[in-house]
């Protein structure tokens, strides 16, 4: 499969890569702290519910040791076991002043307690001295049958913390405590001589766990050793079942936390017990957990999402950054490549990109000096070809030329010597020339004319010629001795073959851009193997013949172009045509483009 | 340089719009809070049962996740503060009123006002004259009736001979009192027992004092007293009391005050029928939200929040002692 277009861009592909880099760094990271933010979040919640529950641990703690260290005074109070012990009458003034006593140490208890209902000692037959004195007893309660009291009886000596619950012992007075019951005991450790019952109002306790809140709905209950409620939000929805609460799991538990199996409404449950029975509780809701989660994983998704979207313009930006430098570079190729060698690539500060940058400002300039070279060599060559080619002059014609004067004026003929002569002066003079390579048509004519004259006056009446060029192409330039050499073939190979007169029509043609001279004879013609093989190279055609024809054609070719030259048409017996083309040039064009 | 600055200038932009519409989403998206308008009928703060009331509705506000708003008149004769709070709700626009009506009759106009504006009607311990509550949270109080009956009948197998029970009303157009009445007299005249009244005590402790003491004077066989709630219970005991005929007649009440615990206490009184405030707070906010995001077919028409039967032997037990001792919180 191939990669679109596109694909194959640098600048894509390096975009791409950062992108493809950057996201996948955002993934990661994301993923990462993700979960490191949920676990912390889950434990934070944890640690968060434990940290509270171990605080209300510690403030039930120090009101239930505060009722502890009164029962410890009053239990090592003599005050208390004297009365207790004595066994003075109900009513007697002995028995008064006892009780005195003891109300007065009792009530030293209360001062500046304001979370303390009431200190009180309760006899064996049921007698009961408060340190609240003006509280009278409630005649309708029976004491001994309340479970605090009890509850001291069978511990024998030991504190007994109760659940929280309704005390009604005093007149008129039903208040929430938690109580605190010991039974007092004899010397002896054998006998209960009376029940101690100190009463804690439970509205401390409940201010200090009602405001408690875990999450959106958690929330902290206290429960006692059998399970029963001291503290729970909802404990009259429990009552009436239209709530359950995990007690017998929570009573399992020493400490620590469980969770609840219920589905969307599992809840956490962190225990902690508080050392006299009772236990903390804490419960939050796993749901919101999850809830705070999907909150969360949103966050990160959508943050996520934010950074890619930066990452991908910076992306783009960067990989243009980077690029830029290389399509610079690339566009001078182009310019390279469409022959333009006159340029100097800027070096960008990019090292690889400098280095490659200086590299092809060395090949380009290499490049540009050994196409110098190339074509100074080739001029060089051209020219050194031109000037051998030109050099040829044929010294037959010259010899037989001198030897026709010689013999015309042997012949007592001087107005033929003159006309020969000075036809051969003008001859030389133009094919010498001032050694340049190009010469207006005219001279060529007049060279052409010098050289027939000279010709007709040898072969006298077995030639006649004609010159027929209009002035108007007479002055642009041709390279000299271009018509010689094809006249001479046409005396020498046409007319001289052929018997009775012959003659010879050099005319001229003009087109667009081009000259045509037309060099025509009714000589002998040519075969069309001969007319074939003329104008080939000299390595591919035989011997000998045509030589100068050839050299004609040549020069044309190498001066002014492969399309220019000569060309021939022939019939056998009546004559030829001979078709010299090049570009129409003047003086003035040709200083041109020496320059 | 400036090129590049301004590259960053436009990222560093786009960054930051991206941002606040990700915060602006998360506030809208926030869900929308679920407000609920509790109108009972008194807001003083001497009522143990509203004030109970008051802390099961915030229960249930706070596990529900809704907002719940009580007012209410201050005093439950006030019928004209209540409408004005039930106007005064409406215009905060709730999702749902739950309305414990001071009057059956009156009441109907601002609960018609409410349903026009499409705020779901909760009818809470007592209803109005019209359909157009979707439930109604409440004791039954034919029911509670009924168990009264039954605890008299059991009071009265100690007795020898006829039984004769008196029937005291505290108000004889209440509606929740003649379903009481009706229930204590299905069972009790089932058990071939003579019934007298109700009598009505109009509003006032004192005519049911009074009431008592002129009835037990009236028929020496009087067997036992059924007080239909707290102040006809209250001044049936005190005639009792006066007369000297505790533990001669059978004295069972409605409702829990202190001084009907002193009754129950001292044996006056042999049993009361209690209803469970909390319960109808925290079951009517329940059943609101059921209704707001459930649909009204979610909740069924009525809702008994049950009724406790409370002797002196079950007083102090740990299930009845928040009902009797309210703890507010």
């Amino acid at each position: 499969m191939r990669l679109p277009f596109k694909f194959r861009s640098f600048q894509t592909n390096v975009a791409l890569a950062f992108v493809l880099v950057i996201l996948m760094a955002t993934a990661i990271m994301s993923i990462t702290s993700y979960y490191l933010s949920r676990d912390s979040v889950q434990s934070n919640t944890q640690s968060y519910t434990t940290e509270l529950v171990k605080q209300v641990n510690k403030n039930l703690k120090s009101y239930v040791s505060g009722m502890l260290y009164i029962s410890d005074l009053v239990a090592g109070n003599p005050a208390v076991r004297q009365y207790l012990a004595s066994d003075a009458a109900a009513g007697s003034a002995k028995e008064a002043e006892l009780k005195r006593n003891l109300e007065d140490f009792l009530e030293s208890m209360l001062i500046s307690r304001t979370d303390i209902a009431s200190v009180n000692v309760i006899g064996a037959d049921g007698r009961l001295v408060s340190g609240l004195r003006d509280q009278s007893l409630n005649p309708y309660t029976d004491i001994r049958s309340m479970k605090w009291y009890r509850d001291a009886i069978q511990a024998g000596g030991a504190n007994v913390i109760s659940s929280s619950h309704v005390q009604p012992i005093f007149k008129d007075r039903y208040p929430w405590v938690v109580s605190l019951s010991r039974a007092l005991m004899s010397k002896d450790g054998q006998l209960s001589l009376g029940v101690f019952l100190v009463d804690l109002n439970f509205s401390v306790m409940n201010d200090m766990v009602k405001d408690i809140k875990l999450g959106q709905r958690g929330y902290l209950f206290i429960v006692d050793r059998e399970g029963k409620l001291v503290y729970h939000p909802q404990q009259q929805l429990i009552y009436s079942k239209l709530k359950t609460e995990l007690i017998e799991q929570v009573l399992a538990v020493q400490n620590g936390t469980f969770t609840s199996h219920e589905g969307s409404e599992s809840r956490m449950y962190t225990v902690q017990d508080t050392g006299f029975g009772w236990k903390i509780v804490g419960v939050s809701y796993v749901s919101e957990l999850v809830a705070n989660q999907d909150r969360m994983r949103l966050s990160f998704v959508f943050l996520g999402l934010v950074c890619i979207a930066i990452a991908i313009l910076i992306a783009v930006y960067l990989s243009r950054r980077v690029t830029r430098p290389v399509r610079q570079l690339e566009k001078y190729m182009k310019e390279v490549e469409q022959g333009n060698f006159d340029l100097h690539v800027p070096v960008p500060k990019t090292i690889e990109i400098g280095r490659l940058a200086r590299a092809f400002n060395l090949m380009v300039g290499r490049i540009k000096e050994l196409m110098r070279e190339t074509i100074a060599v080739q001029e060089q060559k051209r020219q050194s070809e031109l000037s051998a080619l030109q050099a040829q002059i044929n010294p037959h014609f010259l010899y037989n030329t001198l030897d026709s004067i010689v013999w015309m004026a042997e012949s007592d003929k001087p107005k033929e010597v003159i006309v020969m002569t000075s036809a051969l002066a003008k001859l030389l003079r133009a094919s010498i020339s001032k050694g340049e390579e190009l010469v207006r048509i005219g001279n060529e004519i007049e060279h052409i004319e010098s050289y027939l004259k000279i010709q007709k006056m040898r072969y006298s009446d077995k030639l006649d010629y004609l010159i027929e060029v209009d002035e108007s192409v007479r002055h642009y330039l041709t390279i000299k001795v271009i018509l010689q050499p094809i006249v001479e073939n046409a005396i020498y190979h046409g007319i001289k073959k052929k018997r009775g007169q012959g003659w010879i029509a050099v005319t001229s043609e003009e087109t667009d851009a081009d000259i045509l001279l037309h060099v025509e004879d009714n000589g002998g013609g040519m075969d069309e193997e001969t007319l074939r093989t003329l104008l080939l190279p000299t390595a591919r055609r035989p011997e000998g013949k045509g030589v100068g024809v050839r050299n004609v054609h040549e020069r044309l070719q190498l001066y002014f172009g492969a399309q220019y030259g000569l060309s021939y048409a022939s019939v056998p017996g009546e004559g030829t045509k001979a078709t010299i083309r090049f570009p129409k040039k003047t003086a003035a064009e040709a200083r041109e483009s020496e320059r | 340089m400036p090129r590049r600055m301004r590259k960053f200038g436009w990222a560093a932009l786009c960054a930051a719009v991206l941002l606040g519409l990700y915060y602006a989403i998360d506030r809208w998206t926030g869900p929308d809070p679920v407000r609920i308008e509790v109108v009972i009928k008194s807001t003083d703060n001497s009522m143990d049962f509203w004030k109970v009331i008051h802390d099961g509705v915030r229960v249930a506000a706070d596990e529900f996740g809704v907002e719940a708003k009580v007012t209410g008149s201050l005093n439950e004769a006030d019928v004209e503060q209540q409408i004005a709070a039930v106007d005064a709700a409406i215009a905060r626009k709730p999702d749902a009123i739950v309305l414990a009506a001071t009057d059956r009759d009156r009441l109907v106009p601002v609960a018609e006002r409410a349903a026009k504006r499409g705020i779901r009607l909760i009818i809470l311990d007592s209803g109005i004259a019209s359909e157009r509550a979707i439930s109604t949270v409440s004791t039954d109080n034919i029911k509670a009736g009924r168990e009264a009956g039954a605890v008299m009948l059991e009071q009265l197998k100690g007795t020898a001979g006829p039984s004769k029970v008196a029937v005291i009303n505290y108000m004889s157009s209440a509606a929740s009192l003649i379903a009481r009445e009706q229930g204590v007299r299905e069972v009790l005249q089932g058990d071939g027992i003579t019934i007298l009244g109700p009598y009505d005590a109009e509003g006032l402790q004192d005519n049911a004092y009074e009431i008592a003491k002129r009835v037990i004077r009236e028929h020496p066989d009087l067997t036992g007293i059924v007080g239909l709630n707290e102040p006809t219970s209250v001044g049936a005991g005190r005639a009792i009391l006066d007369l000297g005929k505790e533990g001669d007649i059978r004295l069972i009440g409605f409702d829990s005050s202190m001084n009907e615990i002193k009754l129950l206490e001292r044996g006056v009184m042999q049993a009361t029928i209690i209803q469970k405030p909390f319960q109808m707070g925290y079951l009517s906010v329940k059943a609101a939200v059921d209704v707001i995001r459930g649909g009204p077919g979610s909740v069924p028409k009525f809702i008994d929040t049950g009724s406790l039967v409370i002797t002196k032997q079950n007083m102090y037990e740990e299930e009845n002692q928040k009902l009797l001792f309210p703890f507010y919180e």
